[in-house]
């Protein structure tokens, strides 16, 4: 038989999604629409010895040309032509959801509605005859509930039932006489000039829906029309029926036509829907009332953002720290069995330390990514933003939605960056996306920990704080900036939708995470790994040359560019090879530091990053980079497990040795530059990944060294000044 | 009277709407447009407005709301 192709269609939060999943199970794939940066899923699943190819189309409340969202989905009806369009209904909500509904109508879509949520229409005292509003709309109207097998097998049968014979509603939809007539005028200019002689509408879609489109002053349509070299007729009668409507009814051609839609919704709606005479209040409220209370909607958000960041990082960095342990061990392993040598190195350094780099991530990536599915799909997430909006629209110029990616940033960067999914608007993502690496990253911890103890040490806990407030000084101060520059005067108006709220299901927030966490690894895994190789192989090079010495390309490199950052106070070529290191991942700062100072052939230096570990909770596990299992693999008499672990900032000798390079005040500027500049490989990957484009990420990396380089300038300059 | 100077609970009808296009469009997807109807359910000053629109839950920028015009229905 035959594959049949249906495509998922509705407003947001619906349970679309959870249909999908239930369906497709692990038979689906994300990726995104070619070009674009919404997401595409699609998947296969069998039914009655049929293949059935599904596609999830994006949440959508309308079919305009204004989002990237409504003109992939409607490019996909008119330009795929699924067998059938699924079109998931929620049942509260039927008025707003049929808005969707007769648009897909009026391109002549094959729908069957699943009517969603019906549960919750009870509680609010609704009674729908679905009998009823089937008739009326010509298409089958099925009760569902998507989380359970509930109507199920009966929407599955309707499908298939359909896909043979379909359902022609265009002649449906009334939208009074005034309307229909004037749609029809164009419809017939459309068929005349703009028909092919084999009677087909050049563009694959009824020519009442161009129409309409025409009518309402859609820019694709009106493009494409301009486009044939035909059209001037048309756009000529169009203008003219809208003049026509401003003159004789004082408004748009366009609300005209919005007015009728919910007109023919509103009179289908009191014939199918009994509502209750007064709104019933439901459970759904009574939580509402609590959580986006005045005053204590704030406490509760910050509270379950702690609980966030708690559950991720106790239960990610064990995890994290476990799989670093696992390459350690695996490093040197290989190393001992092929003995010292170059390709041994490669291996163990190169590849191993690279890949393993990126792993230490995952458990982190895949937990944060199920606790924010949970609260997504839970609808707390949209009561987040409401109650936070107040303070990012003041301060930041955001929308409460930024909010969550910036907390998240704090953790690291990476899972910031990917929660600004959420943030519809693509100027508010970018804004929000360039600000995420401000705020400071648990990967930096260990440098703070190892300086502020070594220079500040009754003041260490004021020193680390002070910078984390700096971060977010510096975050508000260029969010600022960018609003008033390349941002400028796009803010999206903050309107959006407070879904009632739902039990999450296992198995919708497992899916997300999962597909979440691939597509990390995947991209921004091969971005590092590469890197990560590339690095090695320039501290490995000359041939011969001790790995990561000053005699190494690392090293020249680094005695090369350190007098960049010589008026920043920290001119010596190993703070600069740190810093160049800092760039694949901030972690690795101080074990580079452990290295170059030379903490002894012992290999201390390796241990340095497990005790510093030990010393600050709640960070990413520091990874196996270039520096630290060299030592190991270059070393066969001792490895590091052997010899007594001490930590960097209790060795004296260490201790000494930085201090000889730094005095407080650069330690102070150092710190600052590691806080502000370029983002860790991971992060420059994500943020290519989620803009589709390199000229994102490498905008990135060059504001944040120059706003480094500037506030660590003033800082070491400042303080000179002030006698420091 | 502007809808973000409207009192919780009360019935209200749109009068109009002082939008651009773009944003025009987007309120009336969700339910927002002259003549239907709307109820004020959150407005704390400062901060968004939550409201009811056609059976549906909205949050909106207290800036937006003041664009929007409603009367006692």
């Amino acid at each position: 038989m035959d594959k049949i192709r249906i495509a998922l269609a509705g407003n947001p939060n619906v349970g679309k999604s959870t249909l999908f999943n239930r369906w497709t199970g692990m038979r689906q794939h994300v990726g995104n629409w070619p070009g674009k940066t919404v997401e595409k899923k699609e998947g296969t699943f069998q039914y009655n010895q049929q293949e059935i190819e599904v596609v999830d189309l994006p949440g959508n409340y309308s079919l305009t040309a204004y989002s990237m969202e409504e003109l992939v989905s409607r490019d996909y009806i008119v330009g795929e032509k699924p067998d059938v369009i699924v079109n998931v209904i929620d049942a509260a909500n039927i008025e707003r959801n049929l808005y969707l509904t007769v648009q897909m109508m009026e391109l002549g879509a094959n729908l069957v509605l699943a009517l969603n949520m019906n549960k919750f229409a009870r509680e609010k005292g609704l009674k729908i005859n679905k009998k009823q509003l089937s008739q009326l709309l010509g298409v089958p109207v099925i009760e569902i509930e998507a989380v359970d097998e509930t109507g199920s097998e009966e929407l599955l049968k309707t499908i298939l039932k359909i896909s043979k014979s379909p359902n022609i509603v265009l002649g449906r939809l009334e939208y009074g006489n005034e309307v229909s007539e004037h749609v029809k005028q164009i419809e017939n200019i459309i068929n005349q000039d703009l028909t092919g002689a084999d009677n087909k509408s050049m563009f694959d879609a009824p020519s009442s829906w161009i129409a309409l489109k025409l009518l309402e002053d859609d820019p694709e349509i009106i493009k494409k029309v301009e486009e044939s070299g035909k059209g001037q007729r048309v756009l000529k009668s169009v203008k003219k029926i809208q003049r026509h409507f401003n003159n004789v009814f004082g408004d748009d051609a366009d609300a005209a036509i919005t007015d009728a839609r919910y007109g023919f919704i509103a009179g289908l709606v009191s014939e199918s829907v009994k509502k209750p005479k007064i709104d019933k209040v439901t459970r759904s409220d009574l939580i509402d009332r609590i959580v986006t209370h005045k005053y204590l909607g704030i406490p509760i958000f910050l509270l379950i953002m702690w609980l966030t960041f708690q559950i991720t990082f106790t239960v990610g960095d064990p995890l994290g720290g476990y799989i670093e342990e696992a390459f350690v061990w695996l490093g040197e392993t290989v190393s001992a069995s092929l003995g010292e040598g170059f390709l041994t190195s490669f291996i163990v350094d190169g590849i191993i330390g690279g890949v393993g780099g990126v792993l230490v991530f995952v458990p982190i990536i895949f937990i944060l990514f199920l606790v924010l599915s949970l609260l997504e799909d839970s609808g707390y997430l949209a009561r987040a933003a409401f109650v936070m909006d107040r303070f990012m629209h003041k301060l930041v110029g955001l929308h409460g939605k930024s909010f969550i990616p910036m907390i998240l940033g704090f953790g690291c960067a990476v899972p910031g960056i990917m929660a600004t999914r959420t943030l519809e608007n693509e100027r508010d993502r970018f804004l929000t996306m360039l600000i995420v690496p401000f705020m400071s990253c648990s990967a930096r911890l260990p440098v703070y920990a190892l300086l502020a103890a070594a220079f500040f040490s009754a003041y260490q806990g004021w020193v680390i704080f002070s910078l984390y407030v700096l971060g977010i000084v510096v975050a508000i101060v260029m969010a600022a900036i960018f609003k008033k520059t390349i941002f400028k005067g796009m803010s999206a108006p903050f309107v959006m939708e407070l879904p009632p709220y739902r039990i999450p299901t296992a198995k919708g927030a497992i899916i997300h995470m999962w597909e979440r966490g691939v597509l990390f690894l995947k991209k921004a895994g091969t971005l590092i790994l590469a890197l990560s190789v590339v690095i090695w192989a320039l501290s490995s090079l000359p041939v011969g040359v001790e790995y990561a010495s000053q005699e190494s390309i690392t090293g020249q490199i680094g005695t090369v560019l350190s007098p960049v950052f010589a008026p920043l106070g920290f001119g010596e070529w190993q703070a600069t090879v740190a810093i160049i290191y800092g760039f694949v991942a901030k972690e690795v700062v101080v074990s580079t530091f452990g290295i170059l100072y030379g903490v002894g052939e012992d290999g201390s230096g390796g241990t340095a990053d497990e005790a510093a570990t030990e010393e600050s909770s709640g960070e990413i596990s520091s990874k196996p980079a270039s520096g630290e299992v060299s030592v190991e693999s270059s070393d066969e008499t001792a490895s590091a497990e052997s010899v007594e672990e001490v930590a960097p900032e209790e060795d004296p000798g260490f201790i000494a040795a930085i201090q000889e390079v730094f005095t407080p005040l650069s330690a102070y500027a150092y710190m600052v530059f590691i806080l502000l500049y370029i983002p860790c490989l991971a992060t420059l990957a994500t943020i290519r990944r989620e803009t589709n484009s390199w000229k994102w990420p490498a905008f990135a990396a060059g504001y944040t060294f120059v706003v480094a380089y500037v506030v660590s300038f003033a800082v070491y300059r400042g303080g000179l000044v002030l006698g420091f | 009277m502007s809808l973000a100077m409207a009192t919780e609970n009360d019935n209200l009808r749109i009068v109009q709407v002082w939008h651009g296009g773009k944003f025009k469009k987007k309120l009336s997807e969700m339910g927002i447009y002259k003549d239907s109807q709307i109820k004020v359910i959150k407005n704390d000053i400062p901060g968004p407005l939550i409201v009811d629109v056609k059976g549906s839950r909205l949050i909106i920028g207290r800036g937006q709301a003041q664009k929007i015009m409603v009367d006692f229905s």
